[in-house]
């Protein structure tokens, strides 16, 4: 289990990026992070992974402290971050250097075939479309078999084909090892269909407004009513987010999921 | 095979654009088209003095640049004097590459070594090289170690330069991906910082070496016996106009075919950057 025990992160500027911010998050579970701009989503990930320690609280994964990166947390960013002077190959083998070539071979050929992108093994990164890279870069990721996988808006770059088509590609993806995903996202519908818990944060400071549990069974019709009603909900709790009237919630009580509404 | 519908869209609009029909015509063409001008010149000069409108005394014509080239060649001379430049160049170019990245490696990882180090380099570039001379023979005797110290210093700057540079503009992102893959210091360099300082490494080199060219005839200039600068020397002071334009020319093809084969020698490191390169390479 994923734990995040009051993380707050103030920036050597001043900015208080994130305040208090606690979650517990269970293995395999999905949970998406939405709020608007500067509510301290990419910080806390950033935390998670152990990129920047955060100014005051704890990461802890089955109760080993995260303050540096971790061999089973993995992350995604938005733009893919390949390595332009190693192939399609290399790039997904990046972090298996320390498996036998053979072994790492295999791993990377049935990684490549799992994403569709076989034929594009020893390609350059500079020859792949976007929505080509980004898969590349999620099989770099998932390769090591994290138990927790980041996702800082993997798709905000891409067009909405693209877009829908990756989203359900992690999903089968995710089935295989079902690996903790949490995902930072400024798209609602990605969110609904991804995830099963939606936390709403609020900015300046960021922290937690809301937390959504979407009780759909996958895989999920994004035209269906309900489907639609969950979107709408989390619409509306992005939307109270950022109305400096409506006052924080004690959020606290309903960690470990139950429905607010 | 699939590859090419992937490529980069600014190649198909190349294609689009030039004027040439197929490839192989448009691969000589180009440099063709470079060697117009220059020779045409050089003809146009040649048909001049040949009409008698020059004496080409003070500008003598390409057949006669081209046959006192071909006397020197003959009698040895020409092998003893481009042997004798091209180990100064070599020494003074291997010295000036070594500390050049070293003390650039150094300033460009390390911020406190930059703040120690490089104001003062800075300082040291902004002196012509040229004013060490009288200091570098005095230190170091008229024979060849002044002359490899003046052609290292020349070079040394720019590839400091072009190495610090690197380093600092290295993406902070592709860093972070060697963090989060765990990588040591020593496996951060070799995996991500070396690759990604290479390309802007190589220009520096070349950069050195034209700078290299530059100082082997201010060296020679100091008191040589031998070597293509003493060959300019020599010409003017024994009013050899042909001589001195013969060993221009010589410069000139040692530049153009060092620099080419520097590019060469490190070409395959940079194949991933090269948009032509991976159309026919091993893929």
């Amino acid at each position: 289990m994923l734990a995040l025990n009051s993380l707050s992160k103030t920036y050597p500027n001043g900015v208080h990026a994130l305040a208090r911010f606690t979650a517990e998050i269970q293995p395999g579970e999905i949970v998406a992070i939405i709020g608007g701009s500067g509510c301290g989503k990419s910080t806390l990930l950033r935390a998670i992974v152990g990129l920047d320690r955060a100014s005051s609280g704890t990461v802890t994964l089955d109760d080993t402290p995260i303050v540096a990166p971790h061999p089973k947390i993995g992350i995604i960013f938005q733009e893919p971050r390949l390595l332009p002077w190693l192939s399609v190959a290399d790039n997904i083998g990046f972090g298996l250097s320390d498996l036998p070539a053979a072994t790492r071979r295999e791993t990377v050929a049935r990684a490549l075939a799992r994403v569709g992108l076989a034929d594009k093994a020893n390609a350059w990164p500079r020859e792949l479309s976007g929505g080509q890279a980004q898969r590349v870069a999620i099989a770099r990721a998932l390769v090591p078999q994290p138990e927790v996988l980041l996702l800082d808006e993997p798709f905000s770059a891409l067009d909405a084909f693209t877009r829908k088509d990756l989203q359900d590609h992690l999903l089968d993806l995710w089935a295989d090892t079902r690996p903790t995903l949490i995902l930072v996202t400024h798209d609602v519908d990605e969110a609904v269909v991804l995830a099963d818990r939606v936390l709403v944060m609020r900015p300046r400071p960021g922290r937690l407004f809301e937390e959504i549990k979407v009780n759909l069974s996958r895989p999920r019709d994004r035209n269906s009513p309900l489907f639609g009603s969950f979107k709408h909900h989390v619409l509306t709790a992005l939307d109270r987010s950022l109305d400096r009237g409506v006052p924080d919630r004690d959020v606290k009580a309903g960690v470990g999921g139950s429905m607010w509404w | 095979m699939t590859m090419t519908i992937e490529l980069p869209v600014r190649d198909s609009a190349d294609e689009a654009t030039s004027p040439a029909p197929s490839g192989r015509l448009r691969r000589w063409a180009r440099p063709a088209l470079g060697l117009l001008l220059p020779v045409s010149l050089a003809l146009a000069w040649e048909l001049i003095v040949w009409l008698g409108l020059s004496s080409g005394r003070l500008v003598p014509p390409p057949t006669k640049v081209f046959a006192t080239i071909a006397d020197l060649a003959r009698s040895g001379e020409l092998m003893r004097h481009v042997t004798v430049t091209l180990t100064r160049v070599a020494a003074g170019f291997g010295h000036g590459v070594a500390v050049g990245t070293l003390f650039g490696a150094i300033s460009g990882y390390w911020g406190l070594a930059r703040r120690l180090i490089d104001p003062t380099v800075q300082a040291l570039r902004a002196i012509p090289s040229i004013a060490w001379v009288p200091l570098f023979i005095l230190w170091l005797g008229i024979f060849e170690t002044s002359k490899v110290a003046l052609i290292a210093v020349g070079v040394s700057f720019p590839v400091y330069l072009g190495v610090m540079g690197a380093i600092l503009s290295v993406d902070r992102k592709i860093v972070e991906v060697g963090r989060i893959f765990r990588l040591s210091g020593p496996a951060m360099i070799r995996r991500i910082l070396l690759p990604a300082v290479l390309p802007a490494y190589v220009v520096s080199l070349r950069v050195g070496l034209g700078l290299g060219w530059m100082f082997v005839v201010a060296a020679e200039f100091m008191g040589a016996s031998e070597g293509l600068g003493y060959l300019l020397i020599d010409g003017q002071q024994l009013g050899k106009p042909t001589q001195i334009v013969a060993a221009i020319v010589i410069f000139a093809i040692l530049g153009k075919a060092t620099d080419w084969l520097l590019e060469i020698a490190t070409a395959p490191w940079l194949r991933w950057q090269d948009a032509f390169a991976t159309q026919g390479g091993p893929i």
